[in-house]
């Protein structure tokens, strides 16, 4: 009998918990679901008083023409150029202070890692004013270059600190021996300490790819040129012109969403890795 | 051995281009924002250095200014009273049921990776008065006298951005609690349950003060990540109405590209830096004193 209530009452109790888990999963995913149903309507459709509506015929046009009117061949191309020299910069150069700061042996290395960490403490915000007159000086603005360079320094401090963390955890003996061997800087990196941290490399770089796949408020403020602007900038075009094409709108923004979520799921261990460790490392 | 290792050239070589960016744009503009702080200028045309007649402006007469910080209080206030212990909770039930755990933490999870410029104009969408969601929903539950035009109706504006904000750093502060409460060791939540604490007093008195340390750092994050806020309010709202969701990294910007007050805009964005280190400097001494954390 009280096995029996015990088992009841386990049972009522885990229900209770996944009815707030569930409750809560719908909250954050909903919204996302009804962007992805009124993508595939008619405009029209949107002003019924259904939440959910299966479309009278799924407009896949829609996704055509977003691709055309939002202008998404040309931001996705700008944005892989940018994003993908950030990422490489960015986690090379992490890789490379990290080394410096935690396993060579010099006077200052505290004093540099700190100012590395620094750059995490500073607002972008406040940034955006003075670089818009520093970059002009230098004929930076609005080229992809005055872009690429804030995209790396702002991921810096967190990628060197990954690295960091990762790299105090090695044993020294296997660079020891491969110096002893007579390595040189780069195979002692490349060949030897590098494979040894693959799993920061892959946190990092793909941290990196999502926050500057992502960035907008930097794009905004060094890119004029519609030609030069990224992928975020395919959904703001629907302000405009194409402002009461609501189901286009729509389709535009789950198509510009649509490579971090794929992203996501398939290297769902590393992001949530790389969370982490920013909580733990506060 | 040593040579290596200690080889200036080596090290020189392994932090310069790291170093140059980060010096190029982020130390650079600093120092920059503080010498166009002391000048009146619009970005062009003629300078005027007056001196720390902005700073002077802006803390005894800009009404806006301090605005923008109330709203930052009051997004702290409802992330830390209320985001926060959701969030908790959830991260708590998912150390529990360990089946689903995985699933749903990925979840959670899938608004925090989507662009902000997505993010936000979804929000835009659903907060419509004709067509909205939240207005739809509200009809379907017979509430129709609640429906309005959230964003640009001064009473509920403050609200709506605040909710869009939460929602979208809610992944991330499940995923910290989560991340903490996996650190507690199985024994030391056991041992408590031999000495008959209750599940709550196993939280009060077992775990909470296990991860507090994590809890700091959490909290720590939420308040500057409060006061950063700023693409939200840009392509939601822009400060409107009024400047009823005015925040403050929003106003330095519009005030510099909108009203042509560079140098007014400057200031701010150097009293912006300086909250933004004395926090984290503040932050760092609470974390100092406990012990766990590495």
């Amino acid at each position: 009998m009280t096995a029996k209530h015990l088992r009841i009452r386990k049972t009522a109790g885990r229900a209770i918990l996944y009815t707030f888990l569930i409750l809560f999963a719908l909250l954050q995913l909903f919204p996302l679901v009804w962007l992805f149903n009124y993508s595939l309507s008619t405009s029209g459709e949107l002003f019924g008083p259904e939440l959910l509506k299966l479309p009278r015929s799924f407009q896949w046009i829609n996704y055509a023409k977003a691709w055309t009117d939002g202008r998404i061949p040309m931001y996705v191309m700008n944005s892989m150029i940018i994003v993908s020299i950030s990422v490489v910069c960015s986690t090379l150069f992490a890789f490379f202070i990290g080394y410096a700061c935690t396993r060579m042996v010099w006077k200052l290395r505290l004093v540099v890692f700190n100012i590395v960490m620094l750059g995490m403490i500073i607002p972008i915000h406040t940034t955006l004013l003075p670089n818009f007159v520093w970059f002009k000086v230098f004929g930076l603005l609005n080229t992809r270059v005055g872009l690429t360079i804030p995209y790396i320094a702002f991921t810096l401090s967190f990628n060197t600190l990954m690295f960091s963390g990762m790299l105090k955890g090695l044993p020294r003996s296997v660079e020891e021996s491969a110096w002893i061997e007579g390595a040189g800087l780069g195979t002692l990196l490349f060949e030897v300490v590098a494979p040894m941290v693959t799993p920061a490399f892959a946190t990092v770089s793909i941290m990196t790819f999502l926050t500057n796949w992502n960035e907008f408020i930097m794009a905004n403020t060094f890119l004029a040129s519609e030609n030069l602007r990224t992928i975020p900038f395919s959904v703001i075009r629907f302000e405009g012109e194409y402002a009461s094409q609501y189901a286009v709108q729509f389709a535009c923004m789950a198509l510009a969403a649509l490579p971090a979520i794929v992203l996501y799921f398939v290297f769902n261990k590393w992001i949530i890795a790389g969370v982490t460790a920013g909580a733990v490392k506060g | 051995m040593r040579s290596l290792f200690s080889n200036k050239m080596a090290i020189f070589l392994l932090i310069f281009p790291g170093l140059v960016v980060m010096l190029f744009s982020i130390a650079a503009p600093v120092i920059l924002s503080v010498y166009y702080s002391l000048t009146q200028w619009a970005g062009f045309g003629e300078l005027t250095l007056i001196g720390f007649q902005n700073y002077h402006n802006i803390l005894l007469a800009d009404k806006t200014f301090w605005l923008s910080l109330f709203n930052a209080l009051v997004l702290m206030v409802i992330t830390i009273f209320i985001q926060n212990p959701i969030a908790f909770v959830l991260a708590a039930i998912l150390t529990k049921v360990r089946k689903h755990s995985r699933f749903f933490r990925t979840v959670y999870f899938v608004p925090a990776i989507i662009s902000v410029v997505v993010i936000t104009k979804l929000w835009v969408n659903i907060f419509n008065p004709t067509y909205g969601l939240l207005n739809k929903v509200l009809k379907g539950l017979g509430l129709e006298m609640l429906t309005t035009a959230w964003l640009s109706n001064p009473h509920t504006a403050l609200f709506a951005v605040i909710f869009i904000m939460i929602w979208y750093g809610f992944g991330w502060a499940l995923l910290f609690y989560y991340s903490g409460l996996m650190m507690v060791p199985k024994d030391l939540e056991e041992a408590g349950i031999i000495d008959g604490a209750s599940p709550l007093q196993l939280y009060t008195r077992v775990i909470i003060p296990y991860i507090l340390p994590v809890i700091q750092a959490v909290l720590i994050i939420d308040v500057v990540s409060c006061l950063k806020q700023m693409e939200i309010v840009y392509l939601s709202t822009a400060g409107a109405p009024g400047d009823r969701t005015q925040f403050i990294a929003n106003y330095l910007y519009i005030k510099a590209f909108a009203y042509s007050q560079y140098g007014y805009g400057n200031a701010i964005g150097v009293l912006f830096v300086i909250v933004a280190v004395l926090l984290t400097i503040l932050t760092r001494r609470i974390t100092w004193q406990s012990p766990d954390v590495e």
